[in-house]
């Protein structure tokens, strides 16, 4: 763990600063370009979802060193609502603002792991990592 | 004793003031002469200085005991804010637009501690009370000037950029271009539908280029917004090709299994051009003769 970048969110335009900082670091890091807008797009999504569900969170951003490879851990956290199903939530198509439903499928997707936290009433977390050279696909949840 | 307590803070100001007054500029010259010497006006600075100077004596005058609280309108904190307002436009950091009053208070100390009234306690306390009093509330409100004066700097530049980037091109007869640059957010993604409706409504447009080269992230949210405003658009009767997403967009957008397969892509911009003037029945050719 070599850096922690921590990025309040509170208005839709934070978000791209979340993006930035994710894309600053996945260059530092010596991501690949492709790996890079992924992390990128993965993280403004889930920044928009601290937005628009959970009335702002924080996204945190941490270096991860593995053996041989390289990471950027990425944790949504917020105090909102929280998520009344997480298996609901991780499907296609479902949305409860008339979104297109494809963020958090979407995300699963953009990144190696994906952990969901949520209480209803105290928030949810939301943990999710991406490695500079894919080793293998890890999911969980708890 | 009884002399002591009669001790008068502002007539002392006023025997003292051509010293202080000098004590205090020679500080603030030497501090601000490295960073802003092209914007400080010695002489100007001599002058709105002499006049605070002397707003602040008349405040001992007139609230001699009492602790003094600012109305918005009284002449030292219309003073206050103009210069503080002016600073704040020049560049002035925080801490050196605040330190022209802090400056002053270190500089009004030092004079009262070497004064004869040094030596009755209460009367110095009363006076470094009276003098700390004003100062602090100077510089509480030169600080909110400056944050109020930059805050509304930067609400200008935001509405600034969005007025700069989302203008509707008139390419040909009946083809419109957007091209959409920088973040996509909410109010946007409405202003860029609003201004294509209107110019599809005006030019009796059947094709919209939709070009998002300068989109830096293509999420669901962006998709979201574009996709709304090409059904907005297809029920005004225009179509709506999609240009400009990077290799890299196109697998994130497959990754977050956004469905665009409804409307026409191209590549390019160039490609684009070329498929809106085609849906028109138009073709560019070469000319024959050129030179």
């Amino acid at each position: 763990m070599l850096e922690s970048v921590r990025v309040s969110i509170s208005e839709e335009i934070h978000s791209a600063e979340a993006r930035r900082q994710a894309l600053l670091l996945a260059q530092h890091l010596g991501f690949g370009r492709t790996d890079a807008y992924y992390l990128a797009t993965a993280v403004t999504e889930l920044a928009t979802n601290l937005f628009r569900h959970a009335g702002g969170g924080e996204i945190q951003l941490r270096t991860l060193t593995r053996q041989n490879a390289v990471g950027i851990e990425v944790i949504a956290h917020d105090t909102g609502p929280g998520i009344a199903n997480v298996e609901q939530a991780l499907r296609e198509g479902f949305s409860t603002s008339g979104g297109l439903g494809c963020g958090l499928p979407g995300v699963r997707r953009l990144m190696d792991e994906l952990e969901i936290c949520s209480e209803m009433g105290r928030g949810t977390r939301i943990r999710a990592c991406k490695w500079a050279a894919i080793i293998q696909t890890v999911e969980r949840q708890c | 004793m009884t002399e002591a307590v009669d001790f008068n803070v502002a007539r002392w100001l006023e025997a003292q003031q051509e010293a202080v007054l000098d004590a205090w500029m020679s500080d603030i010259v030497s501090r601000w002469k490295k960073n802003y010497l092209h914007v400080v006006d010695t002489e100007h600075l001599h002058l709105q200085s002499r006049q605070l100077l002397e707003e602040i004596r008349k405040l001992f005058v007139e609230n001699p005991n009492e602790f003094w609280e600012p109305t918005p309108d009284s002449k030292i904190v219309v003073l206050i804010r103009s210069l503080s307002t002016q600073r704040a436009k020049q560049g002035f950091k925080p801490a050196d637009s605040t330190f022209y009053v802090l400056s002053l208070k270190r500089v009004l100390w030092r004079r009262l501690l070497q004064d004869r009234i040094a030596e009755n306690k209460v009367a110095l306390a009363t006076c470094l009370a009276m003098i700390e009093n004003v100062i602090d509330r100077l510089t509480l409100l030169i600080y909110e000037v400056y944050v109020e004066t930059r805050e509304r700097l930067i609400a200008q530049q935001s509405l600034s950029l969005l007025e700069l980037s989302t203008p509707v091109v008139r390419l040909w007869d009946r083809v419109l271009m957007v091209p959409l640059i920088g973040v996509m957010d909410t109010q946007r993604a409405r202003q860029t539908t609003e201004r294509l409706l209107e110019a599809i409504a005006k030019y009796e447009a059947t094709v919209a280029i939709l070009d998002v080269t300068g989109v830096p992230v293509l999420d669901t949210s962006v998709a979201g917004h574009i996709m709304k405003t090409i059904a907005a658009a297809q029920m005004l009767g225009a179509r709506v090709v999609m240009t400009g997403i990077s290799p890299d967009g196109a697998q994130t957008l497959v990754k977050l299994g956004v469905d665009f397969s409804v409307v026409t892509t191209r590549a390019t911009l160039r490609a684009g051009v070329a498929e809106s003037l085609l849906l028109v029945g138009k073709r560019i050719v070469a000319v024959k003769d050129a030179p």
